[in-house]
């Protein structure tokens, strides 16, 4: 894929009265990848994808799609999914969706196809003639879910989608997701579960007091963030301990026992004096969990 | 994957007008206020004709002697509008012969009055009075038998006896005629202007509610920045004109064909044919109000917002109401406001009606205007843009003019 369907934003400021909200916010949404938004409440993700999809004028910096501003036109194919949600509650949940639709330029008879199938997917097949707000909190995020993939979006922006979603529905929308993006559609989503944006997403963008701390490949953040950490198990010797002055024990378990490294130290030292002691069973290094980058940041 | 494409005007107002117009039919109540409406619309035209249109009945007792005189009544009654002499009402008058007047008039309740006749002189023996129709028909068939009589006394031939009975009715020359109607024009502008001002306060609101509506249910996020706000307006102005005109042609729909029904058919034809300017301004004028409610719903966050921010827009409608009906003179005020766009609607096709404007006065003020509609939706798209992110509470006009300049 190339990056024609790269999304960029680049130096987004906003101020809300005397309140810097967002401070040059700036990171790519490569296309084909799950991109995880991340950061506390507060933080900045909902000012910034409004200024994505154009709700909010920030006050400086651009977004661009391809390269290119985003126009009206492109604007329209982007599948958004606001923090505060939003549909008509005394309306019919399929003609609801195919309003949506055809007010984003598509067909009747193609939107109300969609609506069927994507109604169906999420387990609300039966639930389509029925009034919005007959539905539970639960179903109704379901529907929002359809509303944004309903113009079958070129770009997605998703504030919380999975928050208020059971594990099933769950599932259907990390696979929804995952299909958009092996077509070729940059997606960027923001949420607290922690462990599934680790799960799912390829790059992650983390935001605090609105200003970005890290964004790429999620992997590649993790290991660069991982420091000199590292677990030691030495079968024979649980009560084993490294000797030197560049090495420091944090803590100790079944799993063996955590090392904190200091510049001097020489981590194959570390190794040769594991394995004087015993068979060295596990020897590695420690990369942080994205909850633990997060505490991180966010502290 | 499809090219993204700009949105096409037409369609997407359309699809807005749409829904508005799908949403307001499952409504009940906006059925159940329609019906009530045609209800009393067919109510008060029917209800009067029932009770005293058409031609007045009386049955007429007929003392021995009087037959000539009551049978003369009954035809003078029953002739055709145009051959019938001024002064003379319409009426069916049948006689029914009796002995004693007062006596007939206790045992047959049946009897309007009784009519008696001593040489010239009738009288006539009421109830509690007689109706004015059958006292006029009496004395003009006495007055005709005493000249007949006198007339033969004297030996006048049958044709000078007719000119007398007959004289000829005087011709008018009017110098400056003005239309000609059957109802006067004040009270044509008085209807055309409740009518006009009703539905505007009414579907004025269920405008300015539809705009909040986008807001409050926070659909607005994902349409504020994908459907260009003008637009989305101008589908709201659109659909609601649509119900509200055939609401209203609905309702003076049944109320002419009700009118025709029972025989008013000259009123029918007169609002019909002095009707054409005041539809044209009618469309008009709605259309550019219902975008001055949009600009009121733009500002509002919830609906209970409305109240406040209505409040200026009725002033605003009904100044000019009571204006347009008591600026009746053919002055320069008259002449000025209906080229103001809030009177315009009345005044102009007011004047037209008196015969008071040139025939291009009304196509310059109808595009005044529609231009003023075309301008209030611009300023209501720049509001509505600019108080989105408003949620909690009402916006101020500047706060939300100068957020709205991306608009």
């Amino acid at each position: 894929m190339s990056d024609s369907s790269q999304l960029s934003v680049s130096g987004l400021t906003h101020s809300f009265g005397d309140r810097r909200v967002l401070d040059d916010v700036t990171f790519d949404v490569r296309p084909g990848r799950l991109t995880g938004f991340v950061g506390a409440n507060g933080a900045g993700k909902t000012t910034t994808m409004r200024s994505i999809v154009g709700v909010l004028k920030p006050d400086a910096g651009t977004v661009t799609f391809g390269g290119e501003p985003l126009s009206l036109a492109v604007r329209r194919r982007i599948g958004y999914m606001p923090e505060e949600r939003g549909l008509y509650p005394k309306m019919k949940v399929h003609e609801q969706l195919v309003f949506l639709g055809r007010v984003l330029g598509v067909d009747r008879d193609v939107a109300a196809t969609r609506a069927t199938a994507l109604l169906k997917d999420f387990g609300l097949g039966d639930r389509a003639d029925d009034v919005l707000h007959t539905l539970s909190l639960g179903n109704q995020q379901r529907v929002q879910v359809a509303a944004a993939l309903i113009h079958e979006p070129r770009i997605l922006v998703l504030d919380e989608p999975f928050s208020g979603l059971d594990p099933i529905a769950m599932d259907t929308m990390a696979a929804r997701l995952q299909e958009s993006a092996a077509q070729g559609v940059p997606v960027l989503f923001s949420s607290h579960q922690l462990e599934l944006v680790e799960k799912l997403c390829d790059d992650l963008v983390l935001i605090n007091r609105g200003a970005v701390v890290a964004a790429g490949d999620a992997a590649a953040l993790q290991e660069e963030r991982a420091g000199r950490r590292y677990r030691v198990q030495v079968a024979a010797a649980p009560e084993w301990t490294p000797a030197g002055a560049g090495f420091e024990v944090a803590s100790r378990d079944a799993r063996g026992v955590l090392v904190d490294l200091d510049e001097t130290a020489d981590t194959q030292d570390l190794l040769a004096q594991a394995q004087r002691a015993g068979a060295v069973e596990h020897f590695g290094r420690v990369v942080p969990t994205l909850a633990e980058l997060f505490q991180e940041v966010a502290r | 994957m499809t090219e993204p494409t700009a949105p096409q005007r037409g369609a997407l107002v359309r699809v807005i007008a749409g829904r508005e117009i799908s949403v307001k039919l499952h409504d009940k109540g906006f059925i159940a206020s329609t019906i009530v409406f045609l209800v009393v619309i067919v109510a008060a035209v029917a209800i009067p004709a029932l009770i005293g249109g058409g031609t007045p009945e009386y049955r007429v007792g007929v003392a021995p002697g009087a037959e000539q005189v009551v049978d003369a009544a009954a035809g003078l009654g029953a002739l055709p509008a145009d051959e019938r002499p001024p002064g003379v009402p319409e009426a069916q008058v049948d006689s029914v012969p009796v002995e004693e007047p007062q006596a007939a008039l206790e045992s047959d309740d049946s009897l309007t009055a009784v009519v008696s006749v001593d040489g010239d002189q009738a009288t006539i023996y009421g109830r509690d009075g007689v109706p004015e129709e059958l006292r006029a028909l009496i004395t003009t068939a006495g007055a005709q038998a005493t000249i007949a009589r006198v007339s033969g006394e004297a030996g006048l031939t049958d044709a000078q006896l007719d000119g007398l009975l007959a004289p000829p009715v005087p011709d008018v020359v009017l110098t400056d005629p003005g239309p000609d109607h059957a109802v006067p024009p004040e009270l044509l502008v008085l209807v055309f202007g409740f009518l006009f001002y009703f539905a505007v306060l009414t579907f004025g609101m269920s405008i300015a509610q539809s705009v909040v509506e986008e807001k409050q249910s926070r659909v607005v996020e994902l349409l504020v920045a994908a459907v260009p706000m003008r637009w989305m307006l101008a589908g709201k102005v659109a659909g609601n004109t649509v119900l509200a005109i055939a609401q209203v042609a609905l309702i003076v729909g049944a109320g002419l064909v009700g009118a025709a029904l029972t025989g008013s058919s000259d009123v029918v034809s007169q609002a019909l044919g002095a009707s054409g300017w005041f539809l044209a301004f009618f469309l008009g004028g709605f259309l550019m109000l219902a975008c001055l409610w949009a600009v009121a719903g733009s500002l509002a966050s919830r609906i209970e917002d409305l109240q406040s921010t209505t409040l200026y827009m009725q002033l605003a409608v009904m100044i000019p109401f009571f204006s347009a009906i008591f600026i009746t003179d053919d002055g320069w005020l008259q002449r000025v406001l209906s080229y103001f766009p809030l009177t315009a609607p009345l005044l102009m096709p007011a004047r037209m009606l008196h015969g008071n404007a040139a025939p291009w006065e009304p196509w310059a003020a109808l595009a005044i205007v529609l231009a003023t509609a075309v301008v209030l939706i611009g300023v209501g798209a720049r509001l509505y843009s600019g108080s989105v992110l408003n949620t909690s509470k009402r916006t101020s006009l500047v706060a939300a003019w100068r957020a709205g300049s991306g608009a």
